[in-house]
This record gives structure tokens, sequence and C-alpha cells, in this order.
């Protein structure tokens, strides 16, 4: 098994290697005088010679990505032209965000789209069984965008006035204020990665809300949660749906599942014991792709819920042509997204010796 | 002896009755008996028939604003004189945008982009990433490693990251979204083709090829390409519906199609902030887009399961 992982991980690292020379190629390729793109009008010659010459931009391309490489190693992205921020700092405080949002979608896409998946394929051809079907397709086919802004028209403004009603942007009410972990807990002057941790935590408002026993905070981000996560969720537990039940379906015609039918088991022992436990190794791998879309449709889903994460950060960062934070973005979604796809390679090692044994 | 034999095997039932189809042939008989396969293709047919004749079918120019030629006034609701808008009123089937144009028209004129986009940029993506894929299969060795792993560096991206990133580099407009999508979907074509090569490149009737003489390019034309075109028609089909979400969301962020083109993408985009007031205005739109990727997935899965060999009886 170790010597699995290893190989895995040393796989992992020329992708990440590429990853890296891709996100310094896309930034030089931006068309036009790089220091004009960066400085925009403060871009007078002289100034221009000192930025190239600090940044290292007039130098050969292989030396000027060995300088990023170094640079992004030592976990320096550059600073926002923006906010003149340094753009690991806004990710400290944005990344939170976006993986409450990602990891509450795929919470709810992986609970519900199994459920119906394991519905439909145990009532094969019933009314359940098409009725599943004709969501699941219209899940995967329906845009991120169209259903945020109905389902924001919808709870905002249809059910306004019934219990029923739902914010459609921002994190919270106004006039709730959130205080970080450490400073609740009275360890202010903590320093060092624990503090680093609790402040990532602190900017997660539901965690933050539990771990500081502030419920107002917990309940109202909570809240302002549902609509994006149910947006967020609908193709992936479209896809986990279908996924499911065709694995099931194919599971079901086992002869080992007529054995354990034979030899007197009951139908939760077949379907739940013996069944779903072969079907699932798909649904896995489709559980660890759906990041990619998660990533991909957090773009979509934060800019329409006015939710200042990652994704919200890109599309803000490239109509102000940031290019740094752009840069850095993209690079850190990449990382995650090869970290995930290597977790996923993992466990379903763990889940089927096969594979770790070829 | 002889005889004998010849009279016995004349004699023998033929074992299949039914006159042998092609894949093809089975295929579209099998499409045809999948209810949701003909939903698709009914779908797709009246979209690709609004698509041709939408001049006639359209009551405006989709780019007119109407302001001082008609009594409307912008972001108006539907109004059908059959269901019940009164008669001095101008008939808007949708209602009109933001800049009072007849939002009937531009969302009909929309489904030649749509369609255009999605077709063409999974057909730029086939292409290349068939080639790709092939010469990986057919090279093996660093090739293929190299190859690979270019590939495996574009998938580490989640695909509208990395279409939004290129869109950055080449300038917002349709056909540089057109190309991003193209480019991003390239990978997963290479390497369905990579691995079907690879497949029947160990089959029989290549080494039979090889055996009496035919040339390679004959073998990857006439014997490996036929064969490996199966999954990519139906990966093609599906990705078509992928590449027109693409589209559409990077046009709803400002990337894609520019105003004043009738992009539903872009249409909604603009509206966004009117949804309280005018939903309309995201509802038709978003109606098409659904529908128009709905076509596609039935249709992609329909052929899936009718082209799936394994299944054919």
């Amino acid at each position: 098994m170790l010597a699995y992982i290893l190989r895995r991980v040393v796989l992992a690292i020329p992708v990440l290697v590429g990853v890296l020379f891709l996100t310094f190629l896309l930034s030089r390729l931006i068309p036009g005088d790089p220091c004009r793109a960066m400085l925009g009008e403060k871009a007078t010659p002289a100034v221009c010679d000192a930025f190239m010459e600090r940044t290292g931009l007039n130098k050969p391309i292989p030396v000027q990505f060995a300088i990023y490489f170094g640079r992004v190693m030592s976990g320096d992205l550059g600073d926002s032209l923006r906010f003149g921020r340094p753009v690991t700092e806004m990710l400290m405080e944005r990344l939170p965000v976006t993986i409450e949002l990602a990891v509450l979608s795929l919470l709810v896409a992986t609970t519900v789209g199994v459920i119906l998946g394991v519905v439909a394929a145990y009532w094969q051809n019933s009314p359940i069984d098409a009725g599943t079907m004709v969501f699941a397709n219209l899940g995967v086919s329906v845009p991120i965008f169209v259903l945020g802004l109905l389902a924001a028209y919808l709870f905002a403004v249809v059910l306004k006035d019934t219990p029923f009603s739902l914010p459609p942007s921002g994190r919270l009410q106004a006039g709730i204020i959130v205080k970080s972990i450490p400073e609740v807990w009275g360890m202010d002057d903590l320093g060092g990665p624990l503090r680093g941790l609790l402040d990532f935590l602190s900017q997660m408002y539901v965690i933050n809300g539990i771990l500081t026993l502030n419920w107002q905070v917990a309940s109202d981000a909570g809240r302002h949660l549902i609509l994006p996560v149910i947006v967020l969720a609908t193709v992936p537990m479209s896809v986990i749906a279908r996924m499911t039940r065709s694995s099931l379906l194919e599971v079901m015609n086992l002869d080992y599942m007529r054995t354990a039918r034979a030899k007197g088991l009951n139908e939760r022992r077949v379907v739940f014991g013996h069944a779903m436990r072969n079907a699932l190794l798909p649904v896995v791998t489709i559980v660890g792709l759906s990041l990619g879309g998660l990533l991909s449709g957090a773009v979509l889903t934060e800019t329409i819920f006015g939710l200042t994460g990652v994704g919200r950060t890109i599309f803000d960062a490239i109509t102000s042509r940031d290019y740094a934070v752009i840069q850095g973005f993209t690079l850190i979604i990449a990382f995650t997204y090869v970290f995930i796809n290597l977790l996923v390679d993992l466990s379903y090692a763990v889940l089927d010796p096969r594979i770790r044994l070829s | 002896m002889s005889t004998t034999a010849t009279t016995v095997s004349t004699q023998v039932e033929p074992i299949f009755n039914t006159k042998p189809r092609g894949l093809w042939g089975t295929a579209l008989r099998r499409l045809f008996h999948r209810r949701s396969a003909i939903i698709g293709m009914i779908i797709l047919g009246s979209l690709i028939f609004i698509a041709i004749f939408a001049p006639m079918l359209a009551t405006h120019d989709p780019n007119q604003a109407l302001i001082g030629l008609e009594d409307v006034k912008k972001r108006e609701g539907p109004c059908i004189q059959l269901l019940g808008c009164a008669a001095d009123q101008p008939q808007h089937f949708f209602g009109t945008d933001g800049n009072v144009r007849d939002l009937y028209s531009r969302v009909l004129y929309g489904a030649r982009l749509s369609l255009m986009v999605g077709i063409l940029s999974v057909g730029f993506a086939i292409v290349i990433g068939a080639f790709i894929g092939a010469v990986s299969a057919y090279a093996g060795g660093y090739t293929d490693n190299l190859l690979m792993g270019l590939m495996d560096i574009m998938l580490a991206f989640p695909s509208l990251i990395l279409a939004i990133a290129i869109v950055t580099v080449l300038g917002p407009g349709l056909l540089n979204t057109l190309l991003a999508i193209g480019i991003v979907s390239i990978p997963v074509y290479a390497r369905i083709m990579r691995s079907s090569v690879l497949a029947i490149k160990q089959q029989d009737y290549v080494l039979a090829g090889q055996s009496i003489g035919s040339s390679s390019n004959r073998i990857l034309l006439q014997n490996i390409l036929p064969n490996a075109l199966t999954p990519l028609v139906v990966q093609g089909t599906l990705g078509i519906a992928v590449a027109i979400l693409d589209a559409a969301a990077l046009s709803f962020l400002g990337l894609g199609a520019q105003p004043p083109t009738p992009e539903w993408g872009s249409m909604i985009g603009q509206e966004r902030n009117q949804v309280f007031t005018a939903p309309h205005l995201i509802i038709f739109p978003g109606i098409a887009l659904i529908l128009t990727v709905l076509g596609f997935n039935l249709l992609g899965d329909g052929l899936r399961d009718a082209l799936d060999v394994r299944q054919r009886s």
C-alpha cells in the first residue's frame, strides 16, 4: 500500500510542475508590456526599467521561470495590483469561504445523489425511477447561473413573507458581527501555525459560530448558504444519482446477489451490505471528479450570491485585470484539484485491493 | 462422401434469419427505440429549424432598439394578444429587454450562436484531440509520455477556470471563447482516441491488414479510425452540451459574446441584476439554454447506449 501511495505521489509531481509552468506561461502570454499591464498609468520608462529589474522580467524565460518557481515555493504569490496586498493574504481570507461552500455542496450532492440513485435503481422502471431520472437529466442541463438567479427570485421575491423566504445574497444579515475564534477564546496573543489555522477557520462563519457557541452567527450564516449550496450541488447531485443508479443496476444482476438472496439474507443486507459496497466504487471517482466542476461552479455561484470566495475573486480580478491575483488563485485551484484527484486515487486503492496490487 | 457432406450442409438452417446490419445501422435502430433519445432529437431538430429560419420566425430585428418606433417601455413583460394582452398594445411574445429590444427575436437568433459555438468548439477539439491521441498511441515511448503528460496538466485545471484564463490571454469575444473552450476540451478526446487506438491495434483484423501488406496509412485510416470513432461521437455529443454551458457561462461573466450579440448567456448576464423586477429576461433565454443542453445530453446518452457493442443483440 505504501509503495502504491509513493508511486502516485511521485507521479503527481511532474503534473504540479507543469501546472506551475502553464500558469507562468499564461501570465507571460498576456498581450502587451507586462510593466504597463501591472502598473497601468504609473508606468514611465524609468519606473518600468526598475520594475523589469526587480521582477526579473528582463531575464531569459527559463531564468524567469526559475525565479517564479522559487517564489511560489517560498509561498510568495506576488501582490495584488488592485488591493496592494499579498495574494497569499487574500487567499487565506477567501479560500475558507469557497471551501465551506464546496464541502457543504459536495456533502449535500453525495447524500441526496446516492439516495436518489439507490431509490431509482431499486424500483427500476417505476414512476419513481422515471421521475428521478428526468430530474437528474434536467439537473445536468441547467446552467448554474440560470438556476442561481431563478432560485434567488423564487426564494427572495415569490416566497417573501413566507417561512420559506431565504436571503439571495451576502453571508450574514446586516448588523451581525463576527469575531475571530482566537479573539473569543481569549487567545489573542497566540501566534504560529495554530493561529493561522484558527484565523482560517474563523472565516467559515458556520464553523466559527459553532466553535464560538454563537448560534446567531451559525444559523444566519447557514441560512445564507442554503441557496448557494443547493445551486452548486445540483449538477454533481444529478451526476452522482445517475452513476449510483447505473452502477447499482449492473451489480444487482450479478450472480453473488442471487446467492445472497438465496441464502436468505434480508433485502436491506442484500442492497446495503452486498450491492452498495461494489456499486459505490465508480461513485467515489465521480464524487472526486465533481470537485473540479464545483470549483468552476463556484465562480458563478459566488458571483451571483455575492460571496467573496475564490471564484468571485478570480472574476473580479479578471474584470480589473489584476494579473497576480488571477495567476495565484488559478494556481491554488489547480493544486487543490491535483491533490484531490490524488486522494480519490488513493481512496480507490483502499476500497478495491485489485488496484493497489496491479 | 463428399456428396453427402454437401447435401447435409445445404440442409442446415441459417442461424441468423435477419439481414445483417452494420454497427451504425443497428445503432440507429436502437436509437429510435429509446424515448429519451427521440425527445433529444426532437428538441435538437426544432432548434436547428429555429436557427436556420430565425429571420422568418422572428417578429423584430434582434438588435433594433424599439424606442420611438413602438409604444413600449424597457423590460416590459410578455404581451401575447391571444392570451389576453390588449389588442392596441404592441405584441412581444417574451417581452422586451433593457434596451427595448424584442426578447423573442433575440432568443430565436441566440439558437444560431449557441449551436455554432457548441459544434465548432467540439469539432475543433475532436480534430486536434483525435490527432494527438492517435499519434500518442501509434508512436508510444517518449512521444506518448510527453503528449499525455501535457494532457494531464491541462486536466489539472477545472475546465471553466482554464477557459477563463485562456480568454484572459486572448481577450474577450465570441471567437476567442470558442477557441478557449475548444482548447480546454482537447485532452478528453485525446485520451479517448489514444485508448481506442491502443485497444484496436491489438485486434486480429489489424494484424491481418499488416500481413497482407497494407500501408500504415491505410490501416490507420481504413481499419483503426472508423472503429475508434464510436466513442468520439458519443463523447462529442455530450461534449457539445458542456461546451454550450461553458460558453454561456463565459458570456454571462462578460468574457464571451459581447453586446449587442444576441447570445443567451450574455443576455442573462447583462440583465442579472434585474432578476427581481423583470424575471422574464432570465427565464426565456434560460429555458432556451436548458432545452439545448438537455437535447444534446439526451441524444448523447441515447447514442452511448445504442452504440454500446456489449448491448447489441
